[in-house]
């Protein structure tokens, strides 16, 4: 029976307490001098510690203040459509481009209409052609053309990264051609190491899937392929290509067949431990193999591509219900400065507007493979963008080509027929 | 789980009293436990070895290797960049408000509809039982436009509310069965000597059902904290978010944190494990009074 009365105790103490402090939520509105600011860059990430620097500036030259809050990538992906909806809306916040996102948003009339924006600021000037494409959107959403509805700070693409003492000990040179790679990669498996790091469970495989498909593809191919402007043939040459080389490169023991159920990350740190001597994949993990990895490394294009897998990174928007959009626009106009810019740049991140001349030698590499992807019109977007399906459909596809449990013939169409489901969907 | 290796616990003790004997297959199902525990450590074991390494650490050596020396760095550095007493905070008023609530209501349902025997009573449980079934997906957006209208948006209260109403359709549907086999002989007593119902609930059957409500208390509360998909939509700014809410500003768009995320893991787990622990003994007692009843 003490018990009984302790527990009741317990009990009623918690209910009390808990009445009495009730303290709870921020109010909806601000003042006219504060900027609301949501962002979810780690704070000591490249962009993280540009944009610390860009809201210093900003207090100081607006007299406003920042109120910032850092948010997680997950809240803002699943939660966005309904705080824009609300009195809870940021001023400006940081969201992610894609027509499943910011095209779905602004299509219902959430985000900010920015084209006179970008016309008093220039940003249009700063923003090579193909980093513009994810920050336009027409009235269904769908990117390319149409009107702004973001501004891309950073951007990101895919590039060949290699273990520079691996090589070293197996006396090879950085290809140059896509013949040469394959014979790099043969005289790997002519010492018994497995030469390319990969995951067919996350994104890693479908992008060199694509690569190899733009190493036979144009701007026109890669249109059709991401802004339906054209009917995108599965069985020609461009994805032929790729589904038969991954087969070639699999049989070849280029590939390993393991991968089918690795993800990125684990791909990722098998490279930083050097278990394999080559990783295909985004420039995301430059500053991570910078500060994890002991082996001397660097990085290349894709040989024998003119275009690679890449994009604008996420980008500033402002909701249609922000409160003080004016602020909102002078803070984007600081980050894409050549001072914040090379911020971005110095800490492994990939500016888009930056003077190559600000940048420290370190991260040169990295800066300079993106300019000359840009300037030759070589960024190309992803293989899993067009359909809200693909991503998932695509690996799919790639674990059972792996596997060897379907040929590439079989792999393609299926691919190709549920592409074509999926941009049904969309394009209607 | 828990429940699972109590009574197993308790009938190996209980033994001796009975034969001696059969001792093989008693070291059968305790072999058997301890594999089926192993393999429920075997998570958590993951998190408390990668909380306490560094991001070098298991880029070299992976997941499964033990820490070459002892890293905190991961833990501080979660705990200050989401604020994470504030989190800790959070949890516990949200999660406590909604077990108090939750029983509260469910014992008040429970009584009407077990005891006080309502017409077309299973009706109303399977229609209380909607709350509990449907995904949390499909009330996602009513859910949001109604909190939106009545201006609790970005407030803890929307997620008191709406969990005591989910808890206690759950509570509701358990208590009306125990009710229902309450014996009858007690109330007829009760009512015999004057009692009015609202005496009889509160001098009859709430001490003789308080085992029960505890474990319903103790169970809504764990799984209150749990909750992720509710409170991440309603709880907008980060001075009311949850510890699971907090958990994933550790994973970005195409990177993840390992060891961070670990040590993040750890202290939003450690929480309920105390918990669990202060309460073990209620739990294994109210669980048995139920079946009893």
């Amino acid at each position: 029976m003490k018990r009984h009365t302790r527990s009741a105790a317990a009990l009623a103490a918690v209910g009390i307490g808990a009445m009495l402090l009730s303290g709870c939520s921020g109010g909806a509105s601000h003042d006219e001098d504060t900027l609301v600011l949501w962002h979810y860059e780690n704070a000591d990430s490249a962009m993280g510690i540009a944009w610390n620097k860009a809201i210093d500036i900003f207090e100081e030259e607006t007299g406003a203040k920042v109120q910032f809050e850092e948010k997680s990538f997950e809240q803002i992906r699943s939660t966005a459509s309904q705080v824009l909806n609300s009195d809870e809306a940021p001023d400006i916040l940081e969201y992610n481009k894609g027509n499943a996102t910011a095209g779905l948003l602004s299509s219902q009339g959430l985000l900010t209409n920015l084209d006179e924006q970008v016309k008093k600021y220039g940003w249009d000037e700063k923003l090579a052609p193909s980093l513009q494409t994810t920050a336009r959107y027409n009235e269904d959403g769908i990117m390319g053309s149409g009107s702004w509805y973001g501004v891309p700070n950073y951007g990101e693409y895919v590039e060949v990264y290699y273990n520079k003492d691996m090589f070293a000990d197996a006396g090879l040179e950085v290809p140059t051609t896509l013949d040469e790679f394959e014979s790099v990669m043969q005289a790997f498996v002519d010492e018994g190491i497995t030469p390319l790091s990969e995951a067919a469970a996350e994104y890693p495989l479908g992008q060199l899937w694509y690569q190899l498909a733009l190493t036979k593809a144009d701007r026109d191919w890669v249109d059709a392929y991401q802004l339906y402007t054209d009917d995108v043939d599965f069985e020609g040459p461009e994805i032929s290509y790729a589904t038969e080389t991954i087969a070639d490169w699999t049989d070849k023991g280029f590939i390993s067949p393991d991968s089918t159920g690795l993800k990125a990350e684990d791909a990722g740190v098998a490279f930083i431990s050097g278990d394999y001597p080559i990783f295909f994949s985004g420039s995301w993990w430059y500053n991570r193999f910078n500060t994890e990895m002991d082996a001397d490394w660097g990085t290349f294009l894709f040989p024998g591509a003119e275009m690679s897998p890449g994009s604008a990174g996420n980008m500033w928007s402002v909701p249609e219900k922000a409160q003080n959009k004016d602020l909102a626009y002078k803070f984007i106009d600081i980050t894409m400065r050549p001072e914040i810019q090379a911020i971005i740049g110095n800490n492994g991140g990939v500016p888009v507007a930056a003077n190559e001349e600000d940048i420290d030698a370190d991260s040169q590499e990295l800066i300079a493979n993106f300019n000359t992807l840009t300037e030759r019109d070589g960024i190309a977007f992803y293989p899993d963008w067009p359909t809200a399906t693909f991503y998932d459909e695509l690996n799919a596809g790639l674990q059972e080509l792996l596997n060897g449990t379907k040929s590439p013939a079989e792999v393609q169409k299926q691919l190709g027929e549920q592409y074509q489901a999926g941009v049904d969907d969309i394009v209607g | 789980m828990a429940t699972e290796l109590l009574t197993t616990g308790r009938r190996i003790t209980k033994r001796p009293s009975g034969l001696n004997r059969k001792k093989t297959s008693d070291w059968v199902v305790l072999a058997v436990a301890i594999v089926l525990g192993f393999f429920i450590a075997v998570p958590f074991l993951m998190i408390l070895v990668n909380s306490f390494k560094s991001p070098e650490d298991y880029a070299t050596s992976g997941p499964l290797s033990l820490p070459t020396e002892f890293y905190t760095d991961g833990l501080t550095a979660f705990w200050e960049r989401v604020n994470f007493p504030e989190k800790l905070w959070n949890s516990i008023y949200i999660s406590g408000l909604v077990a108090v609530f939750a029983v509260v209501i469910s014992m008040f349902n429970a009584f009407a509809l077990g005891i006080g025997r309502v017409k077309g009573r299973s009706w109303i449980v399977v229609l209380i039982l909607l709350a509990n079934m449907l995904p949390q997906e499909v009330l996602l957006y009513p859910l949001y436009f109604m909190f939106k209208q009545v201006g609790l948006y970005d407030n803890q209260w929307a997620v008191i509310i709406i969990f005591t109403v989910i808890q206690s359709a759950f509570g509701t549907y358990l208590l009306a069965s125990v009710y229902g086999t309450f014996p009858k002989g007690l109330l007829e007593a009760a009512s015999l000597d004057g009692a009015s119902r609202w005496r009889i609930l509160w001098t009859v059957v709430f001490p003789i059902s308080r085992p029960t409500l505890s474990v319903l208390l103790i169970f809504f509360f764990i799984w209150t904290w749990n909750e992720f998909l509710i409170p991440l939509t309603f709880l907008i700014s980060n001075a009311t978010q949850t510890v699971p809410v907090a958990i994933t500003v550790l994973q970005g768009d195409r990177l993840m944190d390992v060891t961070t995320t670990s040590a993040s893991a750890l202290l939003g787990l450690i929480p309920t494990l105390i918990f669990f622990l202060i309460f073990q003994r209620t739990l294994t007692r109210g669980i048995t009074a139920g079946a009893v009843k």
